[in-house]
């Protein structure tokens, strides 16, 4: 009797043994995850709010000075030109992109023949990196001995002929051309991916009522791809405002601050003046920027979808 | 929010072939006109990237005089001389490790957490998962991450420029794999469970033999994105022979960018041949992979 009870209660012992066991499995598989995430990620995340309000250039000793990084960002030319800029070249790479990539999606779309090898090589920049797509086209710019002047020259444009980089008039436009050149392959397969989706019978119905190709693409190829319109856009705005690398590598932000954007102000100011305070309060400040014109676009085309 | 949610199909199907006949009827001046726009659409693609490779194997002064077409005489002497004056061994070493670490921390440590997001229950999960979700766009900041790697005695190691990029692989990754995970049926875990499986027999047993898809995907995502990071080594490398590939070519370019580009167009070819070769016999693979990234992210 007495050994069967100390069984049971060794037995539920275990149990419950196992079962506290088992509830810390599932911690011990999200903890280095979830260490390293708030380590690498959250923590300068926070501590940035902190460093936002030093003076402090990294070395000597810092000094607290509140909000004053803050209220200084709306007193600096070069913040609002470096905003400019951004918006200039968000938009301007979110509408190439876009157009560009769906009007190739549509003709792929057609199920030519040769279509893979097209998708295939439309997409090959993405693999490349911006540094070497940057510095490839430095050259590919080069008034006398580039490419793009040279193509001109063959085609009898020579009025298009430009000094592509070092003109400020064009310098943004030409960052521009670069990073649509870079990304529209892969926007154009995700439309891809998106106008299969849709069943030839609508298509098919619409002929019968008697649509025309045009009123086929308004009222059933468009409002069918918004999701992964929304996709393509969210990820071509972000890419935009964050971007970084390709004005650094090929002007530097010149001529003439000309290509000046956020992020590379932010750079400029924490790396090479040294003013960390304000350039994490400037970080903070992109970091809104961006997470805010992200919602608004996402509410706004989602209010699209929702209505359809 | 799979591929499938967002409708998005898994192939193409049969709607390729209606349109297909559909084109049929049209005349063939159409075809005809779509051929010719994706043409030049691929030669202003390839041709740059081709003309890189071509300007690596000129001299000096044929890039000058040849700005079109292919070396007349192909310089494969070019190489060894911006191997050696660029210091790019060092340099493609460095990318390699860092690379080759950041992807295995990221699908070990991301297919863990994502086994717990997907099939364990435990408290705070949610939560935890929607944190994830919530930063996964932001990135972190780069001076806060400077002040911490240099804090952390980090500077100019592997290390310092691995654990930063795993970090920001996780959300993304975490995402792929629980989503991965959720697809798989229920009795295949019970099955093991019952056989005296723990969990993380469960998982390394039964879980991830079966999960080439979503391993590949996030590996080839995180090595691409890994091999092309330029920002974390620009603020975080000060030595020379820590620099990774994208460092090098930036800096070998403003040494050398005055005197002699064919060495440069070496140097950029050297930096991104083998990617593009890679992704020419594993293109299915990549494309894959990366709009999955776009579409989950």
């Amino acid at each position: 009797m007495e050994s069967a009870v100390s069984q049971r209660e060794l037995a539920r012992g275990s149990i419950s043994k196992s079962r506290r066991y088992a509830s810390l499995v599932p911690y011990a598989f999200v903890a280095p995850a979830v260490i390293l995430y708030a380590t690498f990620k959250l923590l300068p995340i926070v501590a940035g709010l902190y460093l936002a309000q030093l003076r402090w250039d990294g070395l000597n000793p810092a000094e607290y000075v509140g909000f004053a990084n803050f209220s200084r960002i709306f007193q600096d030319d070069l913040v609002l030109l470096a905003l400019k800029n951004n918006v200039m070249y968000a938009f301007g790479t979110v509408i190439g992109k876009i157009t560009l990539s769906l009007a190739l999606a549509l003709l792929l779309h057609q199920g030519l023949r040769g279509r893979g090898f097209y998708r295939t090589a439309l997409f090959m920049p993405v693999v490349m990196s911006f540094v070497v797509v940057g510095i490839l086209w430095r050259w590919m710019y080069n008034s006398q001995f580039g490419l793009v002047n040279a193509a001109f020259r063959a085609l009898g444009l020579e009025r298009l002929i430009q000094n592509w980089l070092a003109d400020p008039k064009v310098a943004l436009g030409s960052l521009i051309a670069v990073d649509i050149w870079k990304w529209y392959g892969f926007h154009m397969v995700i439309f891809l991916a998106g106008l299969q989706s849709i069943p030839y019978e609508y298509y098919e119905a619409a002929r019968i009522d008697g649509a025309t190709r045009v009123r086929q693409f308004l009222s059933i190829t468009l409002p069918l791809l918004a999701p992964v319109m929304l996709v393509n856009v969210t990820t071509s705005l972000m890419g935009g405002f964050n971007v970084f690398d390709i004005p650094f590598v090929m002007t530097e932000g010149g001529p003439a601050n000309s290509t000046l954007v956020l992020a590379l102000h932010i750079y400029l100011r924490g790396f090479k003046f040294y003013r960390f305070g304000y350039a994490a309060a400037m970080s903070y400040a992109l970091l809104v920027l961006v997470v805010v014109i992200t919602a608004v676009q996402l509410k706004l085309m989602s209010r699209n979808l929702g209505a359809q | 929010m799979g591929a499938r949610d967002r409708g998005l199909p898994a192939a193409g199907g049969g709607s390729v072939g209606s349109w297909l006949r559909s084109t049929r009827v049209q005349s063939g001046a159409i075809a005809v006109l779509s051929h010719l726009i994706l043409v030049v659409a691929t030669i202003i693609i390839v041709y740059p990237v081709l003309w890189m490779f071509f300007g690596s194997l000129k001299s000096g002064t044929e890039l000058l005089t040849n700005v079109w077409g292919p070396p007349s005489r192909p310089m494969w002497e070019n190489y060894p001389k911006a191997w050696e004056q660029g210091r790019l061994g060092v340099a493609f070493l460095n990318s390699v490790i860092v690379s080759i670490n950041v992807v295995i921390m990221a699908v070990v440590i991301s297919s863990l957490a994502g086994f717990a997001f997907a099939r364990m229950q435990f408290r705070g999960s949610m939560g935890l998962f929607l944190v994830f979700v919530f930063t996964m766009q932001v990135g972190a900041p780069m001076v806060p991450l400077y002040v911490l790697v240099v804090r952390m005695k980090l500077t100019d190691s592997h290390l310092g420029l691995i654990l930063p990029q795993v970090a920001g692989a996780l959300p993304l990754s975490i995402f792929i794999f629980r989503a991965f995970f959720q697809s798989l049926p229920e009795e295949l875990l019970d099955a093991a469970r019952v056989d005296g499986c723990t969990d993380l027999g469960v998982f390394t047993r039964v879980v991830m033999p079966i999960s080439g898809p979503a391993v590949a995907t996030v590996a080839i995502l995180q090595f691409l994105g890994s091999w092309n990071e330029f920002t974390l080594p620009l603020i975080l490398v000060r030595q020379p022979d820590m620099r990774t590939l994208p460092l090098t070519l930036s800096s070998f370019t403003w040494e050398f960018g005055r005197t002699d580009w064919s060495l440069v167009f070496c140097a950029l070819s050297v930096g991104a041949l083998p990617m593009i070769i890679l992704y020419v016999f594993m293109q299915r693979w990549f494309i894959q992979g990366l709009t999955e990234g776009a579409i989950k992210g």
